[in-house]
């Protein structure tokens, strides 16, 4: 643990499980979106439900959503701003055992009412926050790591074919998690990198016909930090 | 004398391995400790650290300054204006003991006030004991005219202090209760406050342990499960604590329970204490009719 996890974060309050880890929740989601939207679709779970709207988890999942930092003061506005932007917010609050206290699942719709992108993230504590499934695939990534998403059809040899653009281009993989759906034959890799993997990389990547979807975050703490 | 070379990694697990390493490297200072201890396990250069701490600094100052702008109003309506009332009460000299004292409290309320209002501020060690740092530590050293490195530098010790607690016992006020998170920040602030005061290891120590010692077995019962009521106030009383405590160890006044042994007295009572005890609104204040009533109305 950092002493700035003890003399810190800075963040909007009032509380850093409700309300600045919702935040971090809704800024991973939109960086793995990574894409305009029209409507999203929240649903609380638990205490999140229970009471998330006393301390402004839904403003501050929102904020997220809208790309600012736990730490943004638009935070309490962010409902009007998402307004302004056209965009339509819908709340539901669940009750489910089998899910962690403060969860929060996030689907994100095109303007045609398209679902892009269905995404669920757990507040762990102390402004810590976790995503922990993509399209129904279990995942588990917090922001510590720049990431790399990889969607792609279930054929031999694509983790080599990935690992080997990566390597030409000197970027080093942390941990790999890959995990595929028999019915759709469609995997899902996610990577955590020790450096960023920049564009011009995952355009070679997306070039295999196999590919469908490549998607890099940047580690949390290079947009989070502040000095 | 030997000079011992520092590793890279630094590993402590509480204030006596904090006291045995700074004797080994032949350090003086705690904040440079637990500077070098973040220094070092984070692998970032101290320059930076110390900046990234003067802009914590900075945020919770700017948290007093806003949190005193206008009446501060959440919308359960629990919070109302209680800082700007301690303004007219100053502005109007009806102060009980004095000046000083009343804007501890009101710097406090300030900025806890301005968390449950959803407003910026530094989680120290968390967002619902906010106030107590800026309150007490800012408000005293702005007093004392403690030049602004110092202060930066008393938040390394406050921070080392907290990381004793949370490495012992706890910080979260769901596990441990408000002992866990207004006790701690006494407890850091206090031990900050004696740094800024340029007090040796076992002043720090005393004082820091007694502003726990004095909060043990406060338990966590919010009203509506909202950071508001008793939160906001007993922000107040770790924030006045720190500073009584600080003042007693200042006095001379030793701990006869050593600090490690107060944190690990925390733990075991934080692992006694009920559930309904801790943060979930099920027992304590969070029960009595008012607040019912209170959790009624959010509901409806």
């Amino acid at each position: 643990m950092s002493l700035f996890d003890i003399i810190g974060p800075v963040m909007i309050g009032p509380s850093s499980s409700h309300t600045a880890g919702a935040a971090k929740i809704g800024f991973l989601a939109q960086s793995v979106l990574g894409k305009p939207f029209k409507k999203v679709h929240i649903t609380l779970f638990n205490s999140f439900a229970e009471t998330g709207l006393g301390h402004g988890t839904d403003k501050a999942i929102i904020g997220g959503i809208l790309g600012f930092r736990m730490d943004d003061e638009r935070i309490p506005r962010s409902f009007e701003l998402a307004r302004e932007q056209g965009i339509q917010i819908e709340f539901s609050c669940e009750k489910d055992s089998k899910k962690h206290p403060n969860e929060v699942c996030i689907e994100f719709y095109s303007e045609a009412e398209a679902l892009l992108l269905t995404i669920s993230g757990q507040s762990i504590g102390g402004g810590a926050a976790k995503i922990v499934e993509i399209n129904g695939t279990p995942v588990w990534f917090g922001g510590m790591h720049d990431i790399l998403i990889i969607q792609y059809k279930d054929v031999p040899g694509m983790v080599g074919f990935f690992g080997e653009v990566l390597g030409d281009h000197h970027i080093n993989i942390a941990y790999l998690d890959i995990s595929r759906d028999a019915v759709t034959e469609k995997a899902l890799a996610v990577l955590k990198l020790d450096q960023y993997c920049p564009e011009n990389v995952t355009d070679i990547i997306r070039k295999n016909i196999h590919i469908l979807d490549v998607i890099s975050i940047r580690r949390l703490s290079d947009q989070y930090s502040n000095t | 004398m030997t000079n011992i070379p520092i590793p890279n990694r630094i590993r402590i697990q509480n204030l006596h391995d904090v006291r045995m390493q700074m004797k080994k490297f032949d350090i003086q200072d705690l904040a440079e400790f637990f500077l070098l201890y973040e220094s070092k396990n984070q692998e970032i250069e101290p320059a930076v650290l110390l900046s990234k701490m003067d802009y914590h600094l900075q945020v919770m100052q700017e948290s007093i300054i806003k949190g005193l702008q206008k009446p501060n109003v959440t919308s359960s309506g629990l919070i109302n204006g209680g800082a700007d009332h301690m303004k007219q009460l100053l502005q109007h000299n009806q102060s009980l003991v004095g000046p000083l004292f009343s804007k501890v409290i009101m710097n406090t309320l300030a900025v806890s006030e301005l968390n449950a209002c959803m407003g910026r501020i530094v989680a120290s060690p968390t967002a619902g004991s906010a106030g107590v740092l800026p309150g007490a530590l800012l408000t005293i050293t702005q007093h004392k005219q403690i030049p602004r490195e110092k202060v930066v530098r008393s938040l390394f010790v406050a921070g080392g202090m907290g990381e004793m607690i949370s490495l012992n016992a706890s910080l979260s006020g769901a596990s441990h209760g408000c002992q866990a998170e207004n006790g701690s920040a006494s407890a850091i602030t206090a031990a900050a406050l004696l740094y800024c005061m340029d007090q040796d290891f076992d002043c720090i120590e005393s004082g820091s342990a007694f502003a726990l010692k004095n909060l043990l077995g406060l338990v966590c019962d919010p009203v509506a499960g909202l950071v508001e009521v008793p939160c906001v106030k007993r922000n107040v009383i770790a924030s006045v604590n720190a500073i009584a405590c600080a003042e007693m160890a200042l006095s001379g006044i030793r701990t006869v329970i050593p600090f490690d042994e107060v944190v690990k007295a925390m733990d075991l009572i934080g692992k006694d204490m009920p559930s309904s005890l801790r943060e979930t609104s099920l027992g304590g204040l969070a029960v009595c009719p008012a607040a019912k009533m209170v959790s009624n109305q959010k509901r409806s």
